[in-house]
């Protein structure tokens, strides 16, 4: 596997060197998350700085103190419904359009270059775009419904490409087999293909639910007068310079983190049923 | 064929209000004056356009905004490239090659804000990095350009974005025959020729797709560049940003029809290489 | 026989109504402007086994799928039994088809896939498990009737997917490719089950293969297509002592296919004269062609002796003169390709008569047989050996 290498299981030298690399790189990205973990527990002589003086969890409690900190429960109980509304959309209309494009139909490649050029314009010319639509409209912006609408528009675009590359690789013999046993469409659809491309949506699901939880750009502005989480922190690091910050940073990657456990655990659940038996 | 149309609608729908829509209107009000006090006014002017083409702080702005995308690229292009050559070609087991793969993808799926502000406290003149050199006696003084300088935005830039480019060059290499390596090397490439002759030309998709992530995202973004250079550089995000500010809409939203433009540019640059189509749906 | 547990055999009764018989009536498939299958008449007896015999796409997966029901024609009729079945979907058919990819659904144990048409029409589930574990048993495969099918071999899969297209209890079983993707060892054996299954049920049995031995092995009506139309249809021993065409002659493996003029005809008894001087006798019935056109001639390749001979001995009727181009030693006998008549000629020739006097590449021989193994085709070869491309395997 390994390219231009002469002898069996010895590695070459640039193997060494790439895996330095690489672990180089994975320091470098969880470093500073592991940095934030360790800063959260700091005590009350609150300085941003190493080592750590008087370990405390005052921090985590200063969180739920809203004159000190903003309004960071209020923030975080918009963020989280609306990332649970827009996980279940993203996968409902993900999927459904997935399905659609199984087929040729009139109209499919210019549907899905809309979708992809949604990927790549900047979040805050959407965001400007959004609030002036609704604007014209009369209605207001609000978290869930500009809010959700401007996420949407960064989620859909990923659940299809997943659902792309799952329905490709999809045979299409499982189907046939169903219709030759006596399966209806709608049959066919519930008891073989869902079940098997499953996996695929819960990834379509975690990315539902992580692009809108984590999402700033597309949230400026279109949420309307009250925060989601991302933007509170947003007007905390420019006002605030406390720990309660590092605290808050600990505490929404711990759930981004549990999220993403329960999803890729689901997914390598159900992959070694299908292959280890029960 | 009623069903399928109504199977795709929820998505053309949502796509028609939340994006066709919203970038038709700020096309439309990037044509609109804007006065103080009044508010938006419609009309036809193309005097946004005049003033934001003819001031040189927009011009300073792109160009300070280009010269992080580019070196930006650059960076996550090498780290890219050879993380994912590393994944596919040198790990053996295949699910300890996935493994070390979704290790990397895990920090996309946390907060990007959080991920930013983490590298104050390590950047930092008393932070992790200044008081690791200190102590060991590296240096005497703690280095101020780690933090609020260019340096730090363009390390931050790579740490959210590399993934960008990770991702799809690993779909591309892993799409490679290894048999093709194989018979490189049997004609007598070194490992350096079969990169340069075999595996590059086959990732230039994934390649293609990774810049073209990284461009839109380093282009597009306004806070990155201001938390990580304590408000010294701007981007052209910035100048749209401070025009919101002041409600003038118009000329945001002309500055915003620039950048777009540009960032389309690039992208149907890009296209012109690839057929992302057939590569993304396969 | 070892897999399977004789039985009593499935319900299915050969009277008019329950009949497996399959009729095609100008059946054309076509598509866009390209025709897969064009004006097709078959009628497949019931209860016999029929293999659809031809290259890869020449148009024998697409008539399968035709019958299925998982194709439509683009006109034509198609009956099984008494019922016209185009625009029937499958499960009214009385078909049930086993996938070439075996196509075992991949979330579900062997007993639920078995279970699945069962479940399907709304049986209760300890009912159709109840089912399914016998038809497991059938297969003897019911001591693995909770494993999923990612954990069984290649023959245990195609097994499964036996059973469980047999609970439907079809009157037509029709397999797409079902021995192609096995070794050569476990396909001789799943060769020979499946004859014996279908031997015990009764039913009809569509096999599709591109397999020669395969298919005149299996088949009590050999059906060989070339490029969307059946060139002959008949039982295996007639297809391989008389094809009717060069095609057949030669993709049916171990003929030889000569063409002449006829220089006499008197009384059946023929002389035909080729292009390269040679003379063969050949007996002529009542249709026989008038004195000089064409006709082409076949002979079987393990019906013909090889001698030495160069320019000098004189070559006799029924012969040909060739040099050696290649010879293969295949156990029991030895393939002696030669060229002869500006085409490819074989002989094969029996291991003892080789090895009594061997020839070798280059050398020139000459090829004899008796004019009563000579059978006379129906059509005039065009094409030359070139022309057939697929080996019968011999």
């Amino acid at each position: 596997m390994s390219s231009a290498s002469p002898s069996y299981g010895s590695r070459p030298w640039t193997f060494y060197v790439l895996a330095l690399l690489f672990t180089l790189f994975v320091i470098f990205l969880y470093g500073p998350m592991l940095a934030v973990l360790i800063l959260s527990f700091q005590g009350p002589s609150a300085s941003l700085v190493f080592p750590l003086r008087d370990p405390s969890l005052m921090w985590f409690d200063e969180l739920f103190n809203p004159r000190r900190t903003g309004d960071v429960v209020g923030a975080f109980n918009r963020s989280l419904p609306l990332a649970i509304v827009v996980m279940v959309l993203t996968v409902l209309i993900s999927v459904t359009a997935g399905f659609a494009f199984r087929r040729r139909f009139k109209g499919a490649t210019l549907i899905f270059y809309t979708a992809i050029a949604s990927l790549i314009v900047p979040g805050l010319v959407l965001s400007i775009g959004t609030i002036v639509t609704f604007r014209y409209l009369g209605l207001s912006a609000s978290w869930n419904t500009s809010g959700l609408g401007a996420h949407l528009s960064w989620a859909l675009p990923f659940g299809l490409l997943i659902m792309f590359a799952v329905l490709g690789r999809l045979n299409p013999s499982y189907e046939e087999a169903a219709y030759d046993l006596g399966a209806s469409k709608w049959q066919t659809i519930k008891e073989v293909v869902v079940p098997i491309v499953f996996p695929g949506m819960i990834a379509v699901a975690l990315f539902g639910f992580t692009l809108s939880y984590d999402e700033f750009p597309r949230s400026w502005l279109t949420v309307g007068s009250k925060n989601t989480l991302p933007l509170e922190i947003w007007t905390m690091t420019t006002n605030v310079t406390s720990p309660a910050l590092y605290a808050l940073g600990t505490v929404t990657t711990v759930i981004s983190f549990l999220v993403i456990a329960i999803a890729l655990s689901s997914i390598l659940f159900i992959q070694r049923k299908r292959s280890r038996g029960k | 064929m009623l069903p399928t149309y109504l199977q795709v609608a929820p998505l053309t729908v949502v796509l028609t209000f939340f994006f066709i829509i919203p970038v038709g209107l700020v096309v439309l009000v990037s044509f609109f004056r804007y006065q103080m006090l009044v508010g938006i006014v419609p009309d036809f002017t193309v005097k946004n356009y005049v003033d934001l083409l003819t001031n040189p702080t927009t011009w300073s702005l792109y160009q300070s905004t280009l010269k992080f995308t580019l070196i930006v690229l650059a960076i996550t292009f090498v780290l890219g490239f050879w993380i994912a050559y590393f994944l596919v070609f040198h790990v053996r087991n295949l699910l300890i090659a996935i493994g070390l793969f979704l290790v990397c993808t895990v920090p996309f799926w946390t907060s990007n804000i959080i991920r930013m502000i983490s590298w104050r406290p390590v950047l930092g003149k008393e932070g992790l990095i200044n008081s690791a050199l200190l102590n060991t006696g590296f240096i005497d003084k703690p280095l101020e350009w780690l933090l609020y300088s260019d340096f730090s935005v363009v390390v931050a830039y790579v740490h959210l974005f590399t993934l960008f480019m990770i991702v799809p060059i690993f779909n591309s290499m892993a799409r490679i025959d290894k048999s093709l390596l194989e018979a490189a090397v049997d004609a007598g490439a070194t490992r350096w020729g079969v990169i340069w002759n075999v595996v590059l030309p086959l990732s230039k998709t994934g390649i293609a797709l990774g810049a073209l992530f990284v461009v839109t995202l380093v282009m597009g973004d306004f806070f990155v560049v201001t938390v990580m250079s304590g408000g010294l550089s701007g981007s052209a995000t910035s100048g749209i940003f401070n025009d919101l500010q002041f409600l003038n809409y118009p000329r945001a939203a002309a500055n915003a029809v620039i950048l777009l433009i540009i960032v389309l540019l690039i992208a149907a640059s890009i296209f012109r290489l690839v057929d992302v189509r057939k590569e993304l749906v396969r | 026989m070892n897999n399977m547990t004789p039985k009593a055999p499935l319900d299915t009764a050969a009277g008019t109504h329950d009949s497996g018989e399959i009729r095609l009536v100008g059946v054309t498939k076509k598509f866009g402007n390209a025709y897969a299958v064009e004006s097709i008449d078959l009628t497949i007896p019931h209860g016999s086994y029929c293999c659809l015999l031809g290259p890869s796409g020449c148009g024998k997966t697409t008539i399968l799928r035709m019958i299925a029901g998982h194709e439509t024609p683009t006109s034509g009729e198609i009956y099984i039994g008494e019922d016209m079945v185009v625009g029937k979907p499958p499960v009214e058919r009385g078909t049930a088809m086993m996938f070439q990819s075996y196509a075992l659904f991949p979330h579900l144990s062997i007993l639920d896939n078995v279970a699945f048409y069962l479940k399907m029409r709304s049986v209760g589930k300890d009912e159709r498990r109840g089912k399914a574990l016998e038809m497991l048993e059938r297969v003897q495969l019911d001591h693995l009737k909770d494993r999923m099918p990612a954990q069984l071999s290649g023959g245990q899969q195609q097994r499964v997917a036996l059973a469980r297209s047999l609970i439907t209890n079809p009157k037509v079983l029709l397999l797409d490719e079902p021995l192609s993707a096995l070794d050569e060892f476990l396909r001789l054996k799943m060769r020979g089950e499946l004859k014996s299954l279908q031997d015990e049920l009764g039913i009809t049995f569509v096999h599709v293969t591109h397999t020669q031995p395969e298919a005149i092995a299996l088949a009590d009506m050999v059906v060989v297509m070339d490029t969307g139309r059946i060139d002959q249809a008949d039982t295996a021993n007639t297809i391989f002592n008389r094809p009717k065409t060069p095609y057949v002659a030669r993709f049916m493996g171990g003929q030889n296919v000569l063409t002449g003029t006829v220089e006499a005809n008197s009384g059946g008894a023929g002389k035909l004269k080729s292009a390269a001087g040679s003379t063969f006798e050949v007996k002529l019935d009542d249709e026989a062609a008038a004195v000089g056109s064409q006709l082409s001639i076949a002979v079987r390749r393990d019906q013909v002796a090889i001698r030495r001979g160069g320019a000098n001995t004189s070559v006799g009727v029924n012969s040909v003169a060739g040099i050696v181009e290649a010879t293969e030693y295949q156990g029991s006998y030895v393939k002696v390709t030669l060229k002869a008549e500006g085409d490819e000629f074989v002989a094969n020739v029996s291991d003892r008569a080789y090895f009594a006097e061997p020839v070798e590449t280059g050398d020139a021989v000459v090829a004899t047989w008796n004019a009563e193994d000579v059978h006379v085709l129906s059509k005039v070869d065009t094409g030359g050996a070139s022309a057939s491309y697929l080996e019968g395997g011999h």
